[in-house]
């Protein structure tokens, strides 16, 4: 079985663990605009924006009916696999994770440059300098900057709205 | 012969149905979602075969197994298969043979949750893993066995999901890894933009996804000249082509959203016909617009309409330093041998949800025509149904002859493991 993670990997999980999500993918840059960049991407694939009520998930109170879980297979306990009890062991200590977290985990920077990885495989900012610039508040044609986070804004109505909603609020 | 169940495990959709079928038994949400009125996360009913529930949604809590493209919640995965295996397609696992996509470049750790799951949770009698781009080349060129992807077995996918973008080079029915490129954009993302973009100018719709989505699908579409778009939706009163109204359920006369004057929202389509000349910007600001009304619980949308499909290919100008569609396929035909590059443009297939919107095709040939070569042709293939493309080139793989042999049994995962049983996905052996 190759499902044993080396030592190295477990070391690291634990103390990727202190560390909130977001964070993960900040973490490489103290640059406030490359960290808002980042945040708004997250921003972006939030599920559940917007819902205040979204409490921490509990995956007991989550689960369903027990006639739906006809088809999983049932284990004796004792029949068990060293590997499921390690995992139920791990899981039973964290929540479920996010894909940043796993990724940082995988440590593929390690990776031979010439290995194809899920780093690799990012498409890189833009070649073109030419760039249209919107507002990020209202979609017209923007030609200010905010000097904090580098987002486009059109009018100081939308400025204002930019200041209350959106700088840095997805960093914070 | 045993039972080949084809499962497409998007990240927003799952496409389940059985090998050889023309399409899937079951497209479903692959989520659970808790609406205001439950306490518990309850299972979404399937969009095919369509059915009468009426849920109401709203601001309803959504938990997803998949995050950014990859199954990272297994537990989650597994209720959701359960419900899938035995109300949808009723059938057992055991006796079962499973075709599971999955995006490439999933890590190591998600690979082996993936496989326990598959043979130690259900008891799956044998498994073969794919990606997506490798399905959707197979499908193309079985479709059009005269076609370039059929004939020179070669073609670039260009898939545009739920979680992210692919241009994927396939040559010989293999997905070109090492020349692969992604943007970290797809459906998701645009609806959330939307979602700011109404909320921050009209309706605070921020905890509104599902509807969000019904007035992305029905109401967005691909500039092919943003600048003149801009101006134009500017204009007041009829001369705004792109305005038009969603009006959003209010829980008593009805409990869907829907656009209200069909008519109004084809109005862009008139743009080929109109004479463009500047009508005299007005100068007209956002908070002259005309606001609809806002106690009948509705909603204007002029230049959010091609805005949101904008950012997927000029992520850039909306704030995300990454390259758009047009120059990610270049950076993947670049990173192929030169020989295929005339091969690969002139046969380029899109597929995924979001290159649902309409013009999206002529927009992307606009700006991928000026960065190749002269001499070289270009040529967009769309799908018939590119939500259905990968289950289908699945659903046909599955059902040929060789494909047996492809699988890893459950006896070969508990002797060899995850990753050496991986191995023979993409070596053909153990
Ligand atoms: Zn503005
Ligand atoms: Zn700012």
């Amino acid at each position: 079985m190759d499902d044993e993670a080396p030592n190295s990997l477990r070391r690291m999980s634990s103390r990727t663990r202190k560390v909130a999500p977001k964070m993960v993918a900040a973490l490489a840059s103290t640059d406030n605009r490359t960290q808002a960049a980042l945040a708004r991407l997250e921003a972006l694939e939030n599920d559940n924006a917007g819902l205040e009520t979204v409490e921490p998930i509990d995956d007991d109170e989550a689960s369903l009916d027990d006639d739906d879980e006809g088809y999983v297979q049932k284990k004796a306990k004792g029949t068990k696999r060293k590997t499921r009890q390690a995992k139920a062991l791990e899981n039973a200590r964290k929540p479920p994770r996010n894909f940043l977290e796993l990724l940082h985990e995988a440590n593929l920077e390690s990776l031979p440059p010439q290995v194809p990885s899920y780093l690799r495989a990012a498409v890189g900012p833009p070649n073109s300098t030419c760039r249209r610039h919107f507002c990020t508040v209202c979609g017209f044609a923007s030609t200010y900057t905010c000097v904090r986070c580098g987002m486009r804004f059109c009018s100081i109505r939308c400025q204002t709205i930019h200041d209350d909603t959106r700088c840095l609020k997805f960093v914070a | 012969m045993s039972n080949v169940v084809v499962l497409d495990n998007g990240g927003g959709l799952l496409k389940a149905g059985h090998a050889g079928d023309d399409d899937p038994t079951t497209v479903i949400p692959n989520c659970l979602y808790r609406p205001l009125s439950s306490k518990k996360f309850i299972h979404p009913s399937p969009l095919f075969p369509s059915s009468t529930a009426t849920e109401d949604l709203t601001s309803a809590a959504v938990r997803r197994p998949i995050d950014r493209g990859y199954l990272i919640n297994p537990d989650l995965q597994r209720d959701i298969w359960s419900h899938l295996f035995s109300t949808h397609l009723k059938i057992s696992p055991p006796n079962s043979t499973l075709l599971l996509t999955e995006p490439l470049f999933a890590l190591p750790s998600i690979q082996r949750a993936a496989d326990e799951l598959v043979f130690e949770d259900f008891g799956f009698k044998s498994l073969h893993v794919a990606d997506p781009a490798k399905l959707v080349h197979i499908y193309e060129a079985n479709r059009q066995p005269h076609g370039l992807a059929a004939t020179a077995q070669c073609s670039l996918v260009v898939d545009c999901g739920f979680s992210f973008t692919h241009a994927t080079p396939v040559y010989q029915n293999v997905a070109l890894s090492y020349a692969a490129k992604r943007i970290d954009l797809g459906g998701k993302a645009l609806t959330n933009y939307l979602k700011e973009l109404v909320s921050y100018r009209s309706v605070n719709v921020m905890d509104q996804s599902f509807i969000i989505d019904d007035v992305k699908e029905k109401l967005c579409f691909v500039s092919d000249d943003v600048a003149r778009d801009l101006q134009i939706a500017r204009r007041r009163g009829k001369d705004n082509l792109m305005r038009c109204t969603y009006v959003l359920p209010d829980g008593v006369t009805h409990t869907n959203g829907f656009v209200k004057d069909e008519k109004e929202a084809e109005g862009y389509k008139m743009l080929s016909l109109e004479n463009i000349e500047d009508h005299g910007d007005s100068g007209e600001r956002v908070q002259d617009r005309k606001k609809s009304d806002l106690n009948k619980n509705e909603f204007d949308l002029t230049n959010e309409r091609f805005l949101v499909p904008e950012m997927l290919f000029h992520p850039v100008d909306l704030g995300l330093n990454q390259a758009g569609l047009a120059e990610c396929i270049v950076r993947a035909v670049n990173a192929c041998s030169s020989l295929l590059h005339p091969v690969l443009y002139e046969s380029i297939i899109l597929t995924g949800g979001s290159t649902l919107f309409p013009r999206f095709a002529e927009r992307l040939e606009l700006e991928l025509r000026p960065l190749i070569p002269e001499d070289y042709h270009l040529k967009i293939i769309t799908q018939e149904d590119p939500i259905l493309g990968v289950w289908r080139g699945g659903s046909f793989l599955a059902s040929s002859p060789e494909f047996e042999g492809t699988c890893v049994t459950k006896a070969e995962y508990e002797e060899l493991g995850s990753a050496r049983c991986r191995l023979k996905f993409s070596h053909g052996k153990v």
